[in-house]
């Protein structure tokens, strides 16, 4: 696909985009409004704006990333403006903050590469672990920047600005961080740790001393479930360092003693949070438990139930129904008004962009980048995964986002900025 | 607004996702080479049906192909009484034209030594030496 073509879907997913807002303004009654204008333009600018950075700074990129995502953005808009045109338009606001986020990190990494990070992997560690434990800063304190709980976790920080006040979970950019670190560690340590292992059975184990990045970075992500409450990030962390292990190693030893791990984890963390055993009592028994902690995740069954083939179209359901729709619960609320044809499409998309994801870290000559893809790859992965599988009932539900999707602003800044730094090694790789 | 023209519009909508999903999937393929199989035209394909060394090998034709018994050659034919550069194959709308690269021994198409191109047919026999070819 050609330059012109990447532009070409930017253009489809804008169109795509404007038509569900149509659809849902038809539903209510409405007309083709401002909103469907506002909608096209804000896509158009804010895709197109990335594609023009990706142009300049980074033109030997892969031209098939960007087009994706658009669609993801523009299907994942047109539920969350049906559920609240408020949201909706603070969603546009916020895609056109990340876009601009892509773009300077596109023209930051033109002007130094992104050799950058592996110079500077211990600044940005330190940074990503100072923004990962932000949220635990007092709530009543005077100072203007704050730690705040919301929904039973504590994953969010408040800056007033004189006016008002702005709220961003930095873990959404802090696994940015911890995922460039561990790439950086990787490649440095990548024979050592691939030489040193021992063969049992069909599994090939590390020594014993090799295992100490895994047990630091499992020790990390229960303290952020036990400080933050935060089950969603503690999981994807863990089970993102694992993964990448194994890629660079191909130990398979790791992925058997990581599983290992977490089933210690979860057990212990069963055992002593009853947060935890809430969520594994509504994933286990949704139904039984419908007056109180099963209640979303069966009305998310509901949901993808009532949407049947091809759902009940865009406006036309009642995916407000469920806690959260427009946040954890996106998918189940495209599952009702688009159906199963609608899911099945958002999955494609999905594997799309893994797929591609992939294939940068394949065709990456230098380690350090073929691991940073791959880590970036398998973090949008596993969030996806573990979301929507949530809502499948296949793993408990943790609350969160879905990429690009659902709405909230942290996470499409931080998403942004994940597929800016693949398209910047993809060009790096391509020369 | 009337329900069948909703229900209308939102298998559209569908319709129109799955055709972004799809082109994209395609070009993605492309990129990977992973391309979209095409149906292989009859007669661009060679079985060497007799041959010592080589018996069962096939060769698909694309665009020029030389044989020969050098390794410059784009396929091999290891026959002692091939030449170095002994013929070209020529791939074509429908089927192949060869032509004898002037070898020593001669290409013989169906019994017939030929020195023009000659087209080929499915189900031709070409002879190089003891090597029999069959074009499927």
């Amino acid at each position: 696909m050609t330059r012109s073509a990447s532009g070409a879907t930017i253009l489809a997913a804008s169109v795509l985009a404007a038509f569900g807002v149509t659809l849902v303004n038809f539903a209510k009654g409405g007309n083709v409004d401002a909103q469907t204008a506002l909608t096209f333009l804000v896509f158009a600018i804010a895709f197109g704006s990335v594609q023009l950075a990706v142009q300049t700074w980074a033109p030997r990129a892969t031209p098939l990333l960007i087009g994706p995502i658009a669609a993801l953005t523009a299907i994942g808009f047109i539920e969350v403006y049906r559920l609240d045109p408020v949201l909706g338009s603070l969603q546009r606001w916020w895609l056109l903050i990340a876009a601009g986020f892509a773009v300077l990190t596109l023209m930051l990494l033109a002007k130094s590469s992104t050799e950058i990070f592996r110079r500077y992997r211990n600044i940005t560690l330190l940074v990503s672990m100072v923004l990962l434990l932000m949220p635990t800063l007092p709530t009543g304190w005077a100072f203007p920047l704050r730690g705040l709980e919301l929904n039973g976790s504590r994953i969010w920080i408040v800056l007033d600005v004189g006016f008002t006040s702005l709220q961003f979970q930095p873990a959404e950019i802090a696994k940015l961080g911890l995922v460039i670190y561990m790439a950086a560690y990787l490649a440095d340590h990548q024979r050592a740790l691939r030489e040193a292992h021992r063969q049992i059975g069909p599994f090939r184990f590390p020594e014993p001393r090799q295992l100490v990045p895994l047990l630091v970075t499992w020790g990390l992500s229960i303290v952020i479930l036990i400080s933050q409450r935060d089950l969603g990030a503690s999981i994807l962390l863990f089970a993102g360092f694992v993964l990448l292990l194994y890629a660079a190693t191909g130990t398979t030893g790791y992925l058997a003693l990581g599983g290992l791990l977490t089933a210690v984890a979860a057990v212990a963390s069963y055992l002593a949070f009853d947060h935890v055993q809430r969520r594994v009592t509504a994933w286990l028994a949704p139904f039984e438990n419908y007056q109180d902690e099963g209640y979303q995740i069966a009305q998310g069954i509901f949901a993808l139930g009532t949407g049947s083939l091809t759902g009940s179209g865009p406006g036309l359901g009642r995916p407000d129904l469920i806690p959260n729709a427009a946040t954890d619960f996106i998918f189940a609320a495209v599952g009702e008004e688009l159906g199963f044809a609608g899911t099945v499409s958002v999955l494609a998309l999905y594997t799309l962009v893994i797929a591609v994801g992939l294939g940068i870290s394949f065709r990456s000559r230098d380690t350090f980048r073929k691991l940073l893809a791959a880590g970036l790859t398998f973090v949008f992965a596993v969030q996806t995964f573990l979301i929507i599988g949530g809502i499948l009932r296949i793993v408990p539900l943790t609350g969160i986002p879905l990429p690009f999707m659902s709405y909230g602003g942290s996470a499409l800044v931080g998403n942004m900025m994940l597929i800016a730094i693949l398209l910047r090694i993809s060009h790096e790789e391509s020369a | 607004m009337p329900d069948v023209i909703l229900a209308l519009l939102r298998i559209i909508f569908l319709g129109l996702v799955y055709l972004f999903v799809w082109q994209v999937a395609r070009a993605i393929g492309s990129h990977l080479g992973i391309s979209v199989r095409k149906k292989r035209k009859d007669g661009t394909r060679i079985v060497m049906v007799k041959s010592e060394s080589q018996h069962g090998t096939e060769i698909e034709v694309r665009d020029v192909t030389v044989l020969g018994r050098s390794s410059e050659a784009d396929v091999l034919l290891d026959d002692p009484y091939a030449s170095e550069f002994h013929m070209r194959l020529v791939a074509q709308e429908n089927g192949m034209v060869l032509h004898d690269l002037g070898s020593t021994n001669g290409t013989y198409v169906n019994g017939r030594r030929v020195t023009a191109p000659t087209n080929l047919h499915r189900g031709d026999n070409i002879q190089v030496g003891k090597t029999v070819m069959e074009v499927r």
